[in-house]
């Protein structure tokens, strides 16, 4: 199938403006987002939220311009969370990254103000199905306080959904490594100092929390941006891995009152399970297109990590981090997709990007699923959005917006489809 | 006998673009390494190999990195894992050379470089040095006289003799255009462009010189040189008549081929046969080795690959992989496999710790980290 048509094609995609008639969309497979599927549905939305999801046998009145949607899928918009869109442009351009603050201790450093909502890259994620993110500094100890943007937006304050939802640790790694480049032993061995290392981060939170208790005439940033942390308001994101690192990281926020936690990467996770479930710790699994770290991990150990955790009782969901984290967001529902068939049952891969990722970045108030009175923020795909073939979209709405799938590469695409033909 | 039924068989895939099982890939010393070849550093024991059996990966050609505009010969293996290196590489093998193009052999990411070429320009100054070199050595040989031996002298001739073939790593159009314009000027055409990210802005003239593309299927944003890089890419070039693979430079990607071909379903539209191609017989028609391996067919090597789906199916799994006719990867023999590393692991560990007890020497932990090659991947 080859589209030659020319959409409305303008320098930069120009976001959306406000839902101006209602919609519903009759006939379509609909994946709630919650692990059930109507089959040959109705969904309608107006003025930004769902007013009706259910069957098209239903009788009730459409509504507004209606969508035949027969043979189609209608999902939630998929949240991206852990991610880094906007911060960078390109990678290997220094001048373009903002995504790494200098320094070890940096809570109140704050990713919404530096996302970048006209990005190229935060463009390609749309016609994919990705059309929410958590944005999150990286770096350091504690890298910052991150935010969640809906991804249709002309500047940062168009596109916050939640800001300044939670705080991220990175937690050390009991294990260092030599710099085989300076002739060292390139092997992981204990790291000596790990211990050392744990403790400054528990004086920095004591010290915080001792700062907050009371009325301070002057002002430290750090210390005042965690207050969120120890009132249960604000998340704290722990990037941990290894079974002793995620039980000293997460023992020593219990101890300190902080209650409210998420467990980033988690490798080893299944060892610990018993410890994340008695705390209601969700994990957020790197990606499964990733090697094994052991030779003698199974082949699989990335793509069956999914199944292991939710049967455990475990809160999944996916995060972004790792090689070219930011262009490849766009293969989210692949991920999943990769997680389904490794044991996964698939609307329960579905449920990884959509009402697990909401819930674990507690927006699940407004979107995450196809429910009356939460957020249009959904999309039509030709097929199984899950899989490459599938995942083709017709047309994607966020909070009743319906929004360009146009791109900086979708306009070359046609510009030089159309070169060869005209030649 | 094995029953094949409500599964899917094709032929193994071929990697056109490949870094694993090697114990080294940019020899960065020098702008041209042609005296070098992967074939010295194979590394059968790479548990890569296994892995990428998995995926249904059969074949690979092992490239040099793209430390410098020419860079070392290739080897074009199969992953009969278990086998030595020797047993790997192909016989008769198709003689292959990397060479490169772009940010990574201008040493772009440098601060303190200086070595020929730090510019796009000077890329093409090495290419006709070279190679003119290369033709003068070649016509003193072929006249008789006494000469020299020059081992890079020899790679080179034999590119320009037509009895080796250039990969090139290669990125924004005018770059692509200049080495095929180099190419003609000593009667040679190019091979294949890999990764080839902007050969749909030269597509035209990409079918015109004679020259594949094997690509990326979606990956851009990570250099400034792939900032116009599209996913449509592979798409383009086909339509445009270039033979098109799709390979994956990294070990993770090699495992799942399958499922990066089905993008240029997605991206593009390509059918679904089509897709299938990139995958195998096309990247096998660029390394020409398409008489024994790309497709199932009476009289080629039985490289196949049974699979549970649909392979272009992200729920695809590949349940078996067959190189000229032996399993060299089974789904259900995997399990017995993993269950035996789990036995011996807990016998190690006992023996340990009884030695522990029995007051023997203890050393710390130790873990070794796997290098994982990339094109830039530097030793130094």
């Amino acid at each position: 199938m080859f589209l030659l048509t020319i959409v409305n094609i303008t320098a930069q995609q120009t976001p959306a403006s406000k839902q101006a008639e209602p919609i519903s969309i009759e006939g379509a497979t609909a994946h709630l987002g919650n692990g059930e599927v109507i089959e040959n549905s109705l969904v309608m939305f107006r003025e930004g939220e769902i007013i009706f999801v259910g069957s098209s046998k239903t009788k009730i009145a459409r509504i507004g311009r209606i969508i035949k949607a027969n043979g189609k899928h209608i999902y939630p918009g998929f949240i991206a969370a852990n991610s880094t869109l906007g911060l960078v442009e390109v990678d290997a351009v220094k001048a373009s990254s903002d995504v790494r603050e200098t320094g070890i201790m940096n809570p109140h450093i704050r990713s919404i103000i530096a996302y970048n909502a006209e990005s190229k890259v935060v463009e390609s994620m749309r016609p994919n199905g990705v059309l929410m993110a958590q944005i999150t500094p990286r770096g350091g100890t504690i890298s910052g306080t991150s935010s969640v943007v809906q991804l249709d937006a002309w500047n940062w304050e168009d596109a916050s959904l939640k800001n300044d939802d939670a705080i991220h640790m990175n937690w050390p790694s009991s294990f260092t490594s030599g710099r085989w480049w300076l002739g060292e032993d390139p092997a992981l061995k204990p790291d000596k100092n790990y211990i050392n290392k744990t403790q400054k981060i528990v004086s920095f939170f004591r010290d915080a929390k001792n700062y907050l208790k009371e009325p301070n005439s002057i002002k430290n940033l750090p210390f005042s941006s965690t207050k969120g942390l120890f009132l249960g308001s604000q998340k704290l994101f722990i990037h941990a891995s290894g079974q002793r690192e995620i039980t000293d990281a997460v023992t020593m926020a219990k101890d300190l009152g902080i209650n409210n936690i998420v467990l980033v990467n988690g490798h080893e996770a299944e060892k610990v399970s018993s410890l994340l479930v008695k705390h209601n710790i969700p994990v957020l699994l790197e990606r499964p297109h990733r090697n094994p770290e052991s030779e003698d991990h199974a082949y699989d150990y990335t793509y069956t990590i999914a199944k292991t955790l939710t049967d455990l009782g475990i809160l999944v969901g996916i995060g972004m981090e790792g090689q070219m984290e930011r262009m490849n967001t766009r293969n989210l529902p692949f991920y999943a997709g990769t997680f389904a068939a490794h044991g996964l049952e698939r609307e329960n891969a579905v449920k990884l990007i959509t009402n697990n990722a909401a819930k674990i970045l507690g927006i699940d108030d407004t979107v995450g699923t196809l429910e009356v009175g939460k957020d249009a923020t959904l999309f039509i795909s030709e097929g199984d959005a899950l899989d490459m073939r599938g995942n083709i979209l017709t047309e994607a709405f966020i909070q009743g917006r319906k929004i360009s799938l146009e791109s900086h590469q979708t306009k070359l695409w046609k510009r030089y489809s159309n070169k060869y033909k005209t030649e | 006998m094995i029953d094949g039924t409500g599964k899917h068989l094709t032929a193994g895939i071929v990697d056109e673009h490949s870094h694993i099982a090697a114990s080294a890939i940019n020899e960065g010393g020098h702008n041209s390494t042609a005296e070098v070849t992967i074939e010295d550093v194979v590394d059968p024991t790479d548990i890569n190999i296994y892995r990428n059996l998995s995926g249904g990966t059969t074949s690979i050609q092992i490239l040099h990195g793209s430390a410098n505009p020419i860079g070392g010969r290739s080897a074009i293996i199969k992953l009969k894992w278990g086998e030595n290196a020797e047993n790997l590489i192909y016989e008769n093998s198709p003689k292959f050379i990397k060479f490169a193009l772009g940010e990574n052999v201008k040493q772009s990411r440098s601060n303190t470089s200086y070595r020929f070429p730090q510019t796009r320009m000077g890329v093409e100054q090495v290419f006709t040095d070279y190679f003119q070199r290369a033709k003068e050595y070649d016509l003193i040989k072929k006249s008789g006289q006494p000469y020299r031996k020059d081992l890079e002298m020899e790679t080179l001739a034999e590119i320009l003799n037509k009895e080796r073939y250039i990969s090139c790593h290669s990125y924004v159009q005018s770059e692509i255009n200049m080495l095929m314009k180099v190419a003609e000027k000593f009667n040679f055409n190019v091979n294949t462009f890999t990764h080839i990210l902007e050969g749909y802005k030269v597509a035209d003239k990409m079918k015109e010189h004679g020259v594949g593309g094997s690509t990326f299927s979606d990956w851009w944003a990570y250099k400034y040189e792939v900032i116009d890089a599209i996913p449509y890419n592979a798409a383009i070039m086909h339509n445009a008549g270039v033979t098109v693979a799709i390979n994956s430079d990294d070990r993770e990607m090699s495992r799942r081929l399958n499922q990066e071909a089905a993008k240029t379903v997605k991206y593009g539209g390509m059918s679904e046969l089509e897709a299938w191609k990139m995958v195998t017989i096309n990247p096998a028609k660029l390394l020409h080795i398409d008489n024994r391996v790309g497709s199932i067919k009476v009289g080629k090597d039985a490289d196949v690959v049974l699979w549970s789906d649909h392979p272009l199916s992200i729920y695809a799994k590949a349940e078996k992989t067959i190189i000229e006719g032996k399993i060299y990867f089974d789904i259900k023999d995997d399990e017995r496999k993993r269950a035996a590393i789990k036995l011996e692991k807990a016998k190690l560990i006992n023996l340990m710790l009884k030695e522990k007890m029995g007051g023997g020497k203890t050393q710390l932990p130790k873990k070794r980290i796997d290098r994982n090659f990339h094109c830039d991947t530097k030793e130094i």
